[in-house]
């Protein structure tokens, strides 16, 4: 049994009985049978709540996707909700028309990859090491990462420093850097310190060692919060393109997708000021149109992967029981 | 707890030892080193010249910080939106992660939650165009607002300093709660069902569940997310603040990060902007340290 | 097993970390060495360039490149900058110190000098005719920086033969044709009649023929872009665009035009047609995107802009929407505070702006050859290549050896795609205005008076025709180029907050930024700007102007050293 948790729940029943009398009282002669009206209502209420929720997330992003498919110069009047007006594929023909857009999608799938990969390890090893009770370093060690959330040395030492490490133009920029981060490693060592100690004790009693516990024992049970890590960074990874101007801008061989989408951005927001590329332009692809475009292709990979990411989570349900 | 340190705990914990200093000479040749470039907040910097060959100057350029009127603002606006949105977007990716727990529609919740996450990789440029359209004059709020005869004008929701900060954390809030509650989803997932089976022979109501069983499951995953938070108040956003921001809302619009970049790179004046930059990196830390003890004190999760 | 296959995982881990180190060192000098050096089969040389400006970026198999290569034995490959200010991008290169060959860091140039990545060009300059030729020894002089030499030229607005401006490219008090068109094409040289004129139209017409109503008057606010609203006091005076100060011509001093009796008298007169609901409401919130947006829909009958700002954008979602018919197409007016001012919207000449421009860097192993490309690129062959195109393909040449475009030319020159395969400016590389060595043609079509008329849109063609005039530079007449101090605003761009006239210049423009919309949104107008003028005199902007008399002088000094 989980005995962190149970105490919680032990410790509540008294506070429960003071400050709940009417609302229990109904509670007890339904029983389990059927739902209490409190409960339809609450159902009822939660449900509201949910497709109030939708309708405000879902409406900007499906007025983005209208756009992505309307007229740029047409979109410009205004009026569009949810369905085109002037359907036309042309701001998706400006996007794809990218140069380097293969090249950029390739790098973006390995450093997303990598870059998941690597952080992962690395932070769930660090995570491990923090959370385990009897370590000498522990709060030291803590403490010293988490002070890294907080300071940074700036733009340009940053920079030296990578160029001295051979980082600049180079893949390696992209992974290496930010592959252990304080907040990614903090939420994993929360989710372990809330594992019951006595798996642990078991498995030493049985002669593990701490590489065991940590693959055999500690790892399994961390699927939920893992999928969740891997989730965080790789959907950073995959958005990133400011360290691809920076440190590779001259590699072109390694450019994101991102990165090729921003150049994109500002070059067709930049037309305006350049007098003779634009002389006679017959309008069609707008920055808005393009923008919407732009936006809707770099979600589509993410909205594709995420599901597979979320049959973990329900993975990670029936495993948050800790049944042994 | 403390243990002691002597050869046998050393020889016991020899892997968690060699993993522990790779990891901290990986953390300090990428988190530390660069800190060197704080010398630069002290230096009459010239990038000709470099760090290691400008003169320094002293405190100077923190001197003209804090008695730069504006700088003063540039705090309090900082703080007050730090706060705004930390309390907004905590609340509700709570409420939210909890309520989401709590529908019974397998298919339902998956979409649910699906379709939560997608504002988080809108960029800050498209959420605050989407902003800007519903909030015009002729937007889909002033509409509601007049169809439902709350007011009788239209409200120009840009022109006035006293929206601003609402309307900053109402972008945080609809950008980031489905995302921020993906952390106490995989919390609630944690909880042991069979102290939800023994909440119901106790008769327990789903809201009596919530509040005895899930809302203590996931506070140690509560408490750390808000240490962390609070240290990061001062970073309140750079993007959305730049983005939305006019002349009219300026005095209240302007963030530290605003003011760095500003001053600091826009003006190429980079011991000012390095000044700047230590000054908010000393205040989080402050604010870590002091809500670290407060947690200590009411022996709760701790970060260090 | 699985204890096995962890510690094999983790110590792949650090293997691939030490291996991406080496690695990475390796592509690093390969990559790096790269810029210019020969690419053996086709004996081309490479060179890199970076701008510190967005812009689009070409394929790399370009049509119009290959060619420029073939004939010049050179390619550049050019980068722009994408998500940061010009000051962070050349900030960043500094740092790593290592840099493209040639290199545009726009307001970042300084930084650049004095970090010492620039070649100075002035020991190089005689050998290439052509850039000898490009600037006169009075220019070439007023580009030397502090130690003396030159480690830059300015590419734009350089004039060759005969001026044949015909946009007028630059800030003015524009109209939609259907007013002027309901008016009779009456004179309107007044900001009092302008306004009117606008009011008696909206008065008659409140709404366009689709019922959607009009917005008589917008200004835009939005970030740096707020000169629409700020500097029009300069041009009511009769003052050219010195940017950020007046200079008076006679007695060589400079005004600050913040604060004179024209700026009350226009922001008043704002101030009343805001009151009377003239003037959009949601001027100083709207973002530019949102005010392009409301003038394509051809709805703004008029405002102050600069015509690059938003012709390309608005002006063309009007002609595409068929607006144009309706008079929906705008036209700049020569409006001053009163008729007995005359009017210096449109000034002749190149402008020098001195403050910024293409250099070559310390990295660059082929300064000579670097030079030779930009003294090929400014031959007339090149030239006409980088800007006109392929004969026959991109231009037609009548039997007068007139260069003209067809409809489906018109076209695919402002075609995205085709021009990121075909066409090849090297934009900001050297580039001349006026009339090429033919004597004949205009250096840049835009610039060429037949094909520039006709792609006007009939309704403006007739109203041009109304006042007599053949082009926009016709409606507001052209003036002599002012001064050798001219523009002003080249010395105001590159203060920095390390002198006091830096730190003036820049809380003046903050407190314009919150207090202009203020004084025009305000109930009791006198003390709204009695107000302002308190939080604009704290600004210590006598420090700013004081710099910029400095300046003026030392520039009119410089000058007078060619007079004789």
């Amino acid at each position: 049994m989980d005995t962190a948790n149970t105490k919680i729940y032990q410790s509540s029943p008294s506070m429960q009985k003071s400050k709940e009398d009417s609302y229990k009282a109904v509670a007890v002669t339904k029983k389990k049978k059927k739902a209490s009206a409190g409960d339809m209502a609450f159902t009822i209420c939660n449900t509201i709540f949910m497709i109030l929720f939708v309708v405000i997330t879902l409406y900007p992003v499906l007025n983005t996707l209208a756009i992505s498919f309307n007229d740029g110069t047409d979109a410009l009047r205004g009026g569009i909700y949810l369905i085109p007006r002037k359907f036309t594929l042309k701001n998706y023909a400006t996007v794809m028309q990218k140069d380097n857009l293969v090249t950029g999608a390739y790098i973006t799938v390995l450093r997303t990859v990598i870059g998941t990969f690597l952080s992962l390890i690395t932070n769930a090893i660090l995570a491990y090491i923090v959370s385990r009770k009897e370590f000498i370093f522990r709060r030291q060690l803590s403490l010293f990462w988490v002070i890294t959330m907080y300071v940074n040395g700036g733009l340009i030492p940053t920079f030296l420093l990578y160029k001295n490490l051979h980082l600049t133009n180079s893949f390696w920029v992209y992974v290496v850097p930010g592959m252990i981060s304080a907040f990614n490693m903090l939420v994993i060592r929360t989710y372990m310190n809330g594992i019951s100690e006595s798996l642990t004790e078991a498995a030493q009693l049985d002669g593990a060692g701490y590489t065991t516990i940590f693959t055999k024992v500690i790892s399994p049970l961390c699927k939920p919060v893992y999928a969740t890590i891997a989730l965080f960074v790789a959907v950073y990874q995959w958005n990133s393109w400011f360290d691809a101007m920076l440190y590779n801008r001259m590699s072109d061989q390694y450019t994101t997708l991102q990165y090729e989408l921003m150049k994109l951005l500002s070059s067709v927001t930049n037309q305006g000021t350049s007098a003779e590329a634009m002389k006679n332009a017959q309008g069609a692809v707008t920055p808005t149109s393009v923008r919407a475009a732009a936006t809707i292709l770099t979600m589509l990979p993410i909205i594709c992967i995420y599901p597979f990411l979320q049959n973990y989570f329900v993975a990670g349900l029936t495993l948050g029981g800790v049944k042994e | 707890m403390k243990t002691k340190i002597d050869l046998n705990t050393i020889k016991k914990q020899k892997t968690l030892l060699i993993w522990g200093a790779i990891i901290t000479i990986y953390g300090f040749i990428f988190y530390y080193l660069p800190l060197a470039g704080w010398l630069m907040a002290f230096q009459d910097y010239k990038p000709k010249n470099g760090i290691l060959h400008s003169t320094f100057i002293g405190m100077a350029k923190f001197t003209r910080l804090f008695s730069d009127v504006s700088f003063l603002k540039v705090i309090r606006n900082t703080l007050a939106m730090g706060v705004i949105n930390l309390v907004a977007t905590f609340v509700m990716a709570i409420v939210f992660a909890i309520l989401l727990n709590e529908v019974r529609n397998v298919f339902g919740k998956r979409v649910v939650q699906t379709i939560s996450y997608l504002p988080h990789f809108l960029s800050w440029i498209i959420v605050t165009g989407i902003l800007h359209d519903a909030l015009s004059g002729t937007g889909i709020v002033n509409e509601f607002l007049m169809n439902f005869g709350f007011i009788k004008q239209n409200i120009d929701f840009f022109a006035h300093t006293q929206y601003f900060w609402p309307i900053v954390a109402f972008a945080n809030v609809w950008k980031e709660t489905g995302w921020n509650a993906i952390i106490y989803l995989a919390a609630i997932t944690s909880i042991d069902p069979a102290l939800y089976e023994a909440a119901s022979i106790d008769g327990a109501g789903r809201w009596g569940k919530i509040r005895h069983v899930t809302l203590p499951g996931i506070k140690p995953t509560i408490i750390i997310l808000l240490l962390m938070n609070v240290g990061n108040v001062l970073n309140a956003g750079f993007e959305i603040q730049y983005l939305l921001g006019n002349g009219l809302v300026q005095s209240v619009s302007q963030t530290i990060d605003i003011y760095v970049l500003k001053w600091g790179i826009s003006q190429s004046d980079y011991a000012i902007g390095t000044a700047a930059g230590i000054f908010k990196s000393v205040v989080s830390i402050i604010l870590i340290v002091i809500a670290n003890q407060i947690a200590k004190k009411s022996g709760e999760e701790r970060l260090f | 097993m699985k204890k096995k296959a962890l510690s094999l995982l983790l110590s792949m881990v650090v293997v691939a970390s030490t291996v991406a180190c080496g690695s990475s060192a390796r592509t690093d000098s390969g990559s790096g060495d790269a810029a210019a050096t020969e690419s053996g089969d086709e004996g081309v040389k490479e060179f890199t360039a970076f701008f510190a400006v967005p812009g689009s970026e070409i394929n790399d198999d370009n049509e119009v490149q290959e060619l420029i290569a073939e004939k010049t034995g050179v390619k550049v490959k050019e980068t722009w900058l994408t998500g940061q200010t010009a000051e962070e991008a050349v900030g960043t290169l500094i740092a790593g110190g290592e840099y493209p060959d040639f290199i545009d860091g726009g307001d970042g140039m300084m930084q650049l000098y004095e970090a010492g990545a620039l070649v100075p060009l002035d020991d190089y300059i005689d050998s290439y005719p052509n850039i000898k030729a490009y600037y006169t020894e009075q220019e070439w002089d007023s580009l030397r920086q502090e130690d003396g030499h030159i480690y830059w030229m300015n590419q734009f607005q350089n004039i060759k033969g005969e001026d044949t401006t015909c946009t007028h490219n630059d800030e003015a008090f524009w109209i939609q044709t259907r007013v002027l068109e309901w008016a009779g094409y009456p004179e309107v040289k007044t900001m009092d009649q302008y306004f009117d004129l606008i009011e008696s139209y909206n008065e008659a017409n409140p709404t366009m023929e689709d019922g959607t109503e009009n917005i008589p008057y917008t200004i835009l606010c939005d970030d740096w872009r707020y000169f629409c609203l700020e500097n029009a006091p300069e041009f009511l005076d009769g003052y050219p665009n010195d940017g950020s100060v007046i200079v008076d011509p006679e007695e060589l001093k400079v005004i600050d035009y913040n604060t004179t009796d024209t700026a009350v008298a226009y922001f008043k007169k704002l101030n009343e047609e805001y009151q009377k609901g003239i003037v959009d409401p949601e001027s100083f919130t709207q973002t530019y995107d949102e005010y392009i947006a409301k003038l394509s829909t051809g709805r703004v009958l008029g405002m102050i802009d600069q015509w690059w700002d938003f012709a390309y954008t608005a002006g063309d979602a009007i002609k595409s929407a068929g607006l144009d018919d309706q008079g929906c197409m705008y036209v700049p007016l020569p409006i001053t505070i009163s008729e007995d001012v005359h009017n210096q919207w449109h000034n002749s000449g190149g402008v020098l702006n001195v403050s910024s421009g293409l250099g070559i860097t310390t990295s660059c192993e082929d300064v000579e050859g670097a030079l030779q490309f930009i003294d090929d690129l400014l031959g007339q062959e090149i030239h006409n290549l980088r800007f006109w195109g392929v004969e026959g393909v991109d231009y037609e040449v009548d039997e007068d050896g007139v260069f003209y475009r067809t409809e489906e030319e018109r076209t695919n020159a402002a075609d995205t795609a085709y021009k990121a395969s075909h066409i090849c400016s090297y934009s900001y590389f050297p580039q001349w205005c006026g009339t090429s060595d033919d004597g004949i043609n205009a250096n840049m079509p835009s610039d060429q008076p037949q094909e520039y008329y006709d792609s006007l849109a009939d309704s403006v063609k007739e109203c041009l025709a109304a006042y007599g005039a053949q082009t926009y530079v016709d409606m507001l007449g052209t003036n002599e180029a002012p001064g050798p101090w001219y523009p002003m605003y080249s010395y105001s761009n590159n203060l920095t907050t390390s002198t006091d006239a830096g730190v003036a210049w820049n809380l003046m423009g903050e407190v314009k930024h919150e207090y202009l919309p203020k004084v025009v949104m305000a109930d009791d107008f006198d003390a709204a700007w009695a107000e302002y003028m308190e939080a604009y005199n704290a600004c210590n902007p006598q420090d700013f102007i004081d710099a910029m008399q400095t300046e003026l002088e030392r520039r009119v000094a410089e000058a007078a050293k060619f007079e004789e």
